[in-house]
């Protein structure tokens, strides 16, 4: 029988895969698209408990949801392009230009 | 085992498996074609979930809009400097202290969720049978344009907002620099704004002649000391 614990699994894989990219890697492109894999993730959840529920609440957030991830992405993306631009490169460490 | 449980667990290896590839793969490339696979396998789980608008948005929205911006993006920035970054290797132990911590995290995680989740949410759901048409487009417009009216509204603004931002950030500084001067943006305001030309440290290696001090035609005002 299906249940809602195998989607509420399913969001936590997804959740943590996301969060072991943007820990690990050092490619910002990567980082970027590890967001959206925790994005996705968070998506899940929600459309899962609207399923629960039986309302449509949850799904209006995923669809808000989805709208800040393509936001994000453009924002971040542009972000992207303006360091690359300037300093030649996408490593996320040698990005330090707000703290030091 | 019915069909539905048949569909899940295959689509959402297919995610998990996708996913993982996503956060191994070197070139960035390759990570965003398997990020695309994981967005469709997503997208089938909400089908299961009776959510078949967000499940079309899924793919209307992720596995195409920003996963072309993605790949446009990788192709301006020219693939191969994108790879790797070989300098800077964390140290051995740096290395097993990530790795640690992500084992240590995980496992609890995976203990609290078997714990709560086995004990609390194995309810299969709510009876759907006097409402089929749950999760189309026609129902969840009629919440999204009743209720959330104004939450759509100020999204919108959002996103106006993302996108000049974008086009603001992606512009080049000489670009910036070029249509104040064109705009007639006198030298102080250029200064705040930190489009001063004259402290622009010329690129390393500059083919042609070296621009000379160029102070642009004088203003009313006349030039204030200088050369």
């Amino acid at each position: 029988m299906l249940s809602i614990t195998h989607f509420l699994a399913l969001s936590g894989a997804l959740f943590l895969i996301g969060v072991c990219g943007v820990l690990m890697r050092r490619n910002v492109l990567i980082v970027l698209m590890s967001i959206e894999l925790m994005l996705n993730g968070a998506n899940m959840s929600l459309i899962a408990f609207s399923r629960l529920w039986g309302n449509h609440d949850g799904q209006i957030m995923a669809m808000f949801t989805i709208a800040v991830a393509a936001a994000e992405a453009a924002v971040g993306l542009a972000i992207v392009v303006s360091i690359f631009r300037s300093r030649a490169g996408t490593d996320i460490d040698d990005l330090g230009l707000l703290r030091d | 085992m019915s069909g539905s449980l048949v569909v899940f667990y295959a689509f959402a290896i297919m995610a998990v498996v996708s996913a993982l590839f996503t956060v191994t793969r070197r070139n960035p490339v390759v990570a965003a074609v398997w990020l695309v696979a994981s967005f469709f396998a997503v997208a089938v789980c909400y089908v299961l979930l009776s959510a078949s608008f967000i499940a079309v948005l899924q793919v209307l929205v992720y596995a195409g809009a920003m996963m072309v911006l993605f790949v446009f993006v990788i192709m301006v920035l020219d693939v191969s400097e994108t790879g790797e970054a070989t300098h800077r290797r964390p140290t051995r132990v740096r290395q097993l202290g990530y790795y640690g911590a992500v084992v240590v995290g995980v496992g609890l995680l995976f203990w609290v969720l078997s714990g709560t989740l086995a004990r609390q949410f194995l309810t299969p759901g709510a009876d759907l049978r006097n409402q089929p048409e749950f999760g189309s487009a026609d129902a969840v417009g009629r919440v999204l344009f009743g209720q959330y009216l104004f939450a759509f509204e100020a999204i919108s603004m959002l996103l106006l907002a993302a996108v000049i931002g974008a086009v603001v950030v992606a512009r080049s500084r000489r670009d910036r620099e070029r249509e104040a001067k064109d705009e007639g943006m006198d030298e102080a305001t250029r200064e705040a704004a930190g489009l001063d030309p004259q402290e622009t440290p010329a690129a390393p290696g500059l083919i042609g002649p070296t621009p000379a001090h160029d102070y642009g035609a004088p203003s009313a005002g006349g030039h204030e000391g200088g050369v």
